[in-house]
């Protein structure tokens, strides 16, 4: 196990006192994840630093922030993938997220997006293993596996941990803080997928096709760049306009 | 006249129950927490909704917790869980020699529990040891730690609670023999406030010590920290767990796209500051390959300790210390207003937050009853959704 000595340049917000930057030297073992240096900088230097964690394995989706600029979750990145070995590491909280204190955002309006968009976070799963490692899927085809006699289905927690990092990274929110961003309308999606009531499709094709709904999005895709969970926001905002678009066509052609 | 005040100190499981159960009998509640809801001990969880199998042949006494509080878990936070059971693995001959002892021990505990053909578990987890010997699949669950508080804490909140976060306990503040207050700074604004009260519920996981200090008395719990390794693919589709007595990385929880291979334990003593020892994550490796051998060829996603606050009686080692709870009034220690809940796990929180508020009813006078087995939690976003607080 070898020692590292890491400093950080953590962002500094209270209200009323103008923002800036704060730096902490602290040490951690090479193994470690961003996570426990923040972590060690609370325990050790600074109870007064405000951070939101809870699960360190990128379940909760609470831990969010910007890593150099880039959106991650500090209890999934080990300093390897994102540090040179001796400049300091800056941390910041989410964009697009009014900030209540240091890199703690309010996320009480992302939430809202996603109860608005029917989010359920479990869903029915396939009766297979969603195999990550491209090895394994070598070794272990997809097979639909029976079930014991008394479980009907597999069900599974969504693979959108809310953590927020989609809608930080957006340049769509940037402009326009009423879209309804990419989680969202990813939720949507999936939403409409786990129904058969064509009015709550209806319902919820409505929002997405809406003023601040998916025909806002720039198409870059920054959003599926980011995403720790492979959910592929951009992918699902692409399927909806072909969805809307597609609905628009068997209208016209009704009339 | 209004009801009486009750602050909490703690937003992990047993807490944020703790909130709800008072709540909904009609107490006006506070909840403080040094940092985000489920940011200590409940949050670096592997995630297991128990069955209790992992008990009945130690410790009966928390297998039936585990398995009644599992089956109301099911009613009033239905979406909140995965419920894919689970299984207990014989990878060896002594593991063997265990399962009718094991079945016996579940019937014991009303948990259900079937002894399936080893055929069919092959084909239920084609990752499993191709030289296990027999599996029993059990009702094991899967959770999410923190949005389990969430939807304990918005229910609590639809009841008139309030919740502060990144408040730090500052000073227990006494008049007499009596607990009247509880000084806080807000790390968010700097700012100190006293807030008066009734009673002081410390909740404070393995921090509860700390706590109890700052109004003189002591609690014996036993921070004991474990560490925990997420893999970065799903390998199972069930709870998978080693059929024997309890031991370091003797369960592989699924989650999502993830599997978390469990526990180690140790003593610690000081919750913040638990250094990861490397030989305990090869442990973790090494368990693990036991149940399926495949373990060693994932990469890592994460890997997390935190400290359990696990109840001390004389003459335990870390591991064989009672995962049951208990309820400490310090009127006994000669400090009123004044109660601890620790101990137990994220699974009986709801059982852990009954006994602590028919203890806080029975001291401040309300007849209400326990509601907490029935009533269907909120929405856990719409803990977020009630705005900052």
């Amino acid at each position: 196990m070898t020692l590292l000595a890491i400093t950080l340049q953590i962002f500094r917000y209270k209200p009323g006192v103008p923002p800036r930057y704060d730096t902490f030297t602290v040490q951690v073992e090479d193994t470690a994840h961003v996570i426990d240096a923040i972590d060690a900088v609370w325990a050790k230097q600074d109870h007064t630093l405000t951070f939101r964690r809870a699960c360190h394995h990128s379940s909760c989706g609470s831990c969010a922030l910007r890593i150099n600029g880039v959106e991650k979750l500090p209890c999934i990145t080990r300093f390897s993938e994102v540090w040179d070995g001796s400049s300091p590491l800056r941390l910041d909280p989410l964009r697009n997220f009014p900030i209540v204190s240091d890199l703690v955002v309010d996320v009480s309006g992302f939430f809202q997006r996603l109860s608005a968009a029917d989010m359920s976070i479990t869903r029915d799963a396939e009766p297979f293993l969603p195999l990550s490692v491209d090895d394994l899927a070598d070794v272990v085809q997809p097979r639909a596996v029976e079930l014991p006699d008394n479980l009907s289905r597999f069900n599974r927690f969504e693979n959108c941990i809310e953590c927020g990092i989609c809608m930080s990274a957006c340049p769509t929110m940037a402009v326009d803080d009423k879209f309804f961003g990419p989680a969202g309308l990813a939720a949507i999606y999936s939403a409409c997928q786990k129904t058969d009531d064509p009015d709550k499709v209806a319902h919820l094709l409505a929002l997405a096709d809406g003023e601040h709904g998916v025909w806002r999005c720039h198409s870059a895709f920054e959003c599926t760049e980011v995403c720790p969970q492979a959910v592929d926001p951009a992918g699902k905002i692409m399927a909806l306009r072909r969805q809307i678009t597609a609905n628009r066509f068997k209208k016209s052609r009704r009339r | 006249m209004s009801p009486p005040h009750v602050i909490v100190i703690g937003a992990g499981s047993t807490g944020s129950a703790t909130a709800h159960d008072l709540a909904l009998r009609g107490l006006h509640v506070t909840v403080i927490d040094r940092g985000e809801v489920a940011s200590g001990t409940t949050g670096r969880n592997h995630c297991l909704l128990h069955s209790g199998g992992r008990y009945c042949m130690t410790d009966q006494e928390s297998a039936i917790e585990c398995i009644d509080e599992n089956l109301i878990l099911r009613k009033i936070m239905p979406d909140l869980l995965e419920l894919n059971d689970g299984l207990f693995v014989a990878v060896t001959e002594e593991d063997l020699s265990y399962k009718e002892r094991f079945l016996e021990a579940c019937a014991a505990c009303h948990i259900s529990a079937r002894d399936i053909p080893i055929k069919h578990a092959f084909d239920l987890e084609p990752f499993l040891n191709p030289g296990a010997l027999a599996t029993v699949q059990v009702p094991d669950g899967v959770f999410e730690p923190f949005r389990f508080c969430l939807a304990f804490l918005a229910t609590a909140r639809l009841h008139g609670a309030v919740v502060r976060r990144y408040h730090l306990v500052t000073e227990i503040i006494c008049s007499g023999k009596s607990v009247t207050g509880v000084k806080v700074m807000d790390s968010r604004t700097g700012k100190t406030e006293i807030l008066g009260t009734d009673l002081v519920v410390n909740a404070a996981g393995p921090w509860a010590e700390d706590i109890a200090a700052m109004a003189g008395v002591k609690v014996p719990v036993q921070p004991t920290a474990g560490v925990m390794v997420t893999l970065d693919c799903r390998l199972n589709n069930l709870v998978l767990n080693r059929l024997n007595k309890p031991s370091d990385g003797d369960i592989v929880v699924p989650q999502r796209a993830t599997s978390t291979i469990g526990t180690t334990s140790w003593k610690v003593e000081d919750p913040d500051l638990i250094t990861i020892p490397p030989e305990h994550v090869e442990k973790l490796i090494v368990q693990g390959e036991q149940l399926m051998p495949v373990v060693r060829k994932i990469p890592m996603r994460a890997r997390m300790a935190v400290a359990r606050p696990l109840i001390v009686k004389s003459g335990d080692d870390a591991r064989n210390v009672s995962r049951t709870f208990e309820c400490f009034d310090h009127a006994y220690d000669g400090v009123d207003g004044f109660v601890t809940i620790s101990g137990g796990k994220t699974t009986t929180a709801r059982a852990m937050a009954e006994r602590v508020s028919d203890l806080v009813c029975h001291k401040l006078g309300i007849a209400a009853e326990c509601r907490t087995r029935e009533v269907p939690l909120a929405s856990y976003r719409l803990f977020y959704q009630g705005g900052q607080q």
